[in-house]
């Protein structure tokens, strides 16, 4: 579903009223000022009434109407209008005039009717032809008064429009600047670090949107207590995995010093390697555990230089257990991360490359900074990762078919996780020379 | 040499008992921090192996109370968290090494070796590795019984890789140790004098591997 625009919203909610208060003002003042024009004009149309009516003349055998044409003619020009009209005697005979015009029904003394085919505003005049009154009736068309009509609702609808249109335009703006602590609210949140759950500091607020904020403080608040209780759970279960772990190897070792039978020997290096690897698989579970968005801990500034020189000795003594020559390139690469989240991906790499890696080959850790932006990556002249199998080989548990060893297929996973969770991308191409394999993670610039 | 450990869970404090036992330690073994604060009381051990994770007194409060004691014994950490700050604070309240849980017994035994070599080697004259005899007070070397000739800086740089068995040290630390006020040394000066150390040691079996990009180690004596 697409988000709802509160503008949209908010010109949907007025534009309803807005448009029935037009119509109403419009309907207001048309009636307000057609009323006294429309009598204006029957007025005028009754003075023609009775000028036609002085020149009814009466004599014994009835009632004659002698207009002379020069009368007829001025009578019957208007600019915009046609005039008819009609005179009928005391009986309601035809004396003269357009025999055909309708006649009033009842007694009204200004009518609307059709002649001609035409809207015609007609206005009855009594005029006294002695001994009685006989009746004139004088029609116009509508134009003029049509005209009228229009101007009178133009001129009052022209500044309701403009007024409704200055109400959208403010509406249009008012909201972005309604909005403008909200959008000051969210720029705040998505500047921070992922593991940052401080407070939102609600002094600059304003009162509309405390509520808001104060619920995002609620939430970031259970965010960080369960991300406290994650990393208290992750504590636990390290320490009640481990120990055991520990035990157990301990043991298969103490039990392999002693002289055994080859085929009891042989079971028991089976034990023994399954007790190392499943030791190793439960580390790798338990970094990708913290790994996992929203349990990060503490970021801070961290070297990757330093974190690597930490761990020189113990990765020195890994790879000449296996005869593999590990050195090191180091240069300052500073950033904002988790200390030991960036020291397990590290470990990861080292890892991989001197358990993929022939005897006597070499390995490579190098930190530094290119371009300004923080790097971190090691480097073997062992086989290599398949083109086709790069891609891959950051999933979970995935193992490029055909690979010797005991791996769990989880190292390049959680370099990946780690990788994300400082907004840094993994990159796994050739070795230099087209040999080997060199996996780098490349950090955001500092 | 006399060892305590303190851990809780048995299987794996049996376990490093008959290890260390094997190398010919006597091994006292307690699964709480009272009695083991007890124990160092009334014993003098060469050596504690110290699990942090203890049932009410943990591991931290053991080793605080010891160094405010002054039981000067090295203490070898044993933790199955690993996070920074723990690591960090049981550095910071005086533990001598610090190792995660699970780990190779080998690695175990290297590491009680290392601590006790370094403790025995405090303040004591003579420094022996192999072969090699550093008497400290009279400034003189022998390899296999015979005078070796050093010089001042070479001297410097060995007394630096001894101090750190099977550890890598860093040619800036090496720089730091032997570097004396005024001094400037390259990293290339090192590597002469690392080279010069190898040309006299390594016949009589005492090597020193360099590390690539990194710097040293002098790897533990195994008699061939």
């Amino acid at each position: 579903m697409a988000a709802r625009s509160l503008r949209a919203h908010l010109l949907r909610m007025l534009l309803p009223p807005i448009a029935a208060l037009l119509a109403l003002g419009a309907l207001v003042a048309y009636y307000q000022s057609i009323e006294p024009a429309t009598e204006a004009y029957d007025q005028a149309l009754g003075d023609v009434g009775i000028a036609l009516g002085s020149h009814i003349r009466a004599s014994d055998n009835g009632f004659s109407f002698d207009l002379p044409a020069g009368v007829d003619q001025a009578l019957r020009t208007d600019r915009y209008d046609s005039i008819y009209y009609r005179v009928l005697g005391p009986a309601g005979q035809d004396i003269a005039g357009d025999y055909e015009l309708p006649g009033p029904e009842g007694e009204a003394l200004a009518y609307d009717t059709v002649y001609k085919e035409r809207a015609v505003r007609v206005v009855s005049v009594q005029t006294p032809c002695a001994p009685s009154t006989c009746t004139v009736l004088v029609a116009e068309t509508t134009v003029k008064r049509s005209r009228l009509a229009n101007q009178i609702l133009f001129s009052s609808l022209l500044p309701e429009m403009l007024i409704a249109l200055a109400t959208l335009v403010i509406v249009w703006f008012g909201v972005r600047r309604g909005l403008g602590p909200l959008a000051r609210l969210s720029d705040e949140i998505k500047e921070r670090s992922p593991g940052d759950l401080r407070p939102i500091d609600t002094a600059g607020v304003p009162l509309e949107t405390q509520p808001l904020a104060t619920a995002l403080n609620g939430l970031l608040n259970e965010v960080a207590e369960s991300s406290r209780n994650q990393q208290r759970f992750l504590a636990n279960a390290a320490h009640q995995l481990r120990t055991p772990l520990a035990g157990l190897q301990a043991h298969t070792e103490i039990a392999l010093l002693e002289p055994l039978p080859d085929a009891t020997r042989a079971q028991l290096e089976q034990v023994h390697q399954a007790t190392v690897r499943t030791a190793r698989l439960a580390n790798q579970l338990l970094t990708l555990a913290r790994a996992e968005p929203g349990a990060r801990g503490n970021f801070a500034d961290v070297n990757l230089k330093t974190v690597a020189e930490g761990e020189a000795d113990a990765w020195v003594h890994q790879a000449l257990a296996r005869d593999v020559d590990l050195g090191f390139e180091l240069a300052d690469a500073r950033l904002s991360g988790d200390a030991l989240l960036l020291r397990e991906a590290l470990a990861n790499l080292v890892h991989n490359a001197i358990q993929y890696s022939s005897r006597a080959s070499h390995v490579t850790v190098r930190t530094g900074t290119a371009a300004g932006r923080p790097f971190a990556e090691v480097e073997d002249d062992g086989p290599g990762i398949p083109r086709a199998e790069a891609a891959r080989v950051l999933e979970r548990f995935y193992r490029v078919p055909g690979t010797g060893g005991t791996g769990s297929g989880l190292g390049l996973a959680i370099v990946r996780e780690i990788a994300a969770g400082h907004g840094a991308a993994v990159s796994i191409g050739e070795g230099s020379g087209g040999k080997g394999c060199r996996v780098a993670i490349t950090f955001p610039h500092g | 040499m006399r060892l305590l450990i303190v851990e809780d869970d048995a299987p794996l404090a049996s376990g490093l008992q008959r290890i260390l036992e094997g190398e010919g330690h006597a091994v006292d073994v307690t699964s709480r921090g009272e009695e083991a604060m007890l124990a160092a009381a009334q014993e003098k051990f060469d050596l504690v192996i110290l699990d942090i994770g203890l049932p009410q007194m943990d591991g931290f409060e053991v080793l605080r109370r010891l160094r405010a004691a002054e039981r000067p014994m090295p203490v070898l950490v044993l933790t199955a968290r690993d996070s920074v700050d723990d690591r960090v604070r049981g550095l910071d309240l005086g533990a001598d090494d610090y190792m995660v849980k699970p780990f190779a017994a080998p690695e175990l035994t290297a590491r009680v070796r290392a601590l006790l070599r370094r403790s025995q080697a405090h303040g004591g004259p003579r420094v022996v590795h192999g072969p090699l005899v550093l008497d400290t007070v009279a400034r003189r070397a022998f390899l296999r019984d015979a005078p070796l000739e050093l010089a001042a800086r070479e001297w410097a740089v060995l007394e630096v890789l001894l101090a750190k068995v099977e550890k890598i040290v860093s040619k800036e630390a090496i720089i730091q140790a032997v570097a004396g006020w005024g001094d400037d040394l390259s990293p290339n000066a090192i590597e002469v004098y690392v080279s010069r150390l190898r040309s006299k040691l390594e016949p009589a079996g005492v090597k020193i591997r360099t590390v690539r990009g990194f710097g040293y180690m002098l790897e533990e004596f195994k008699a061939s």
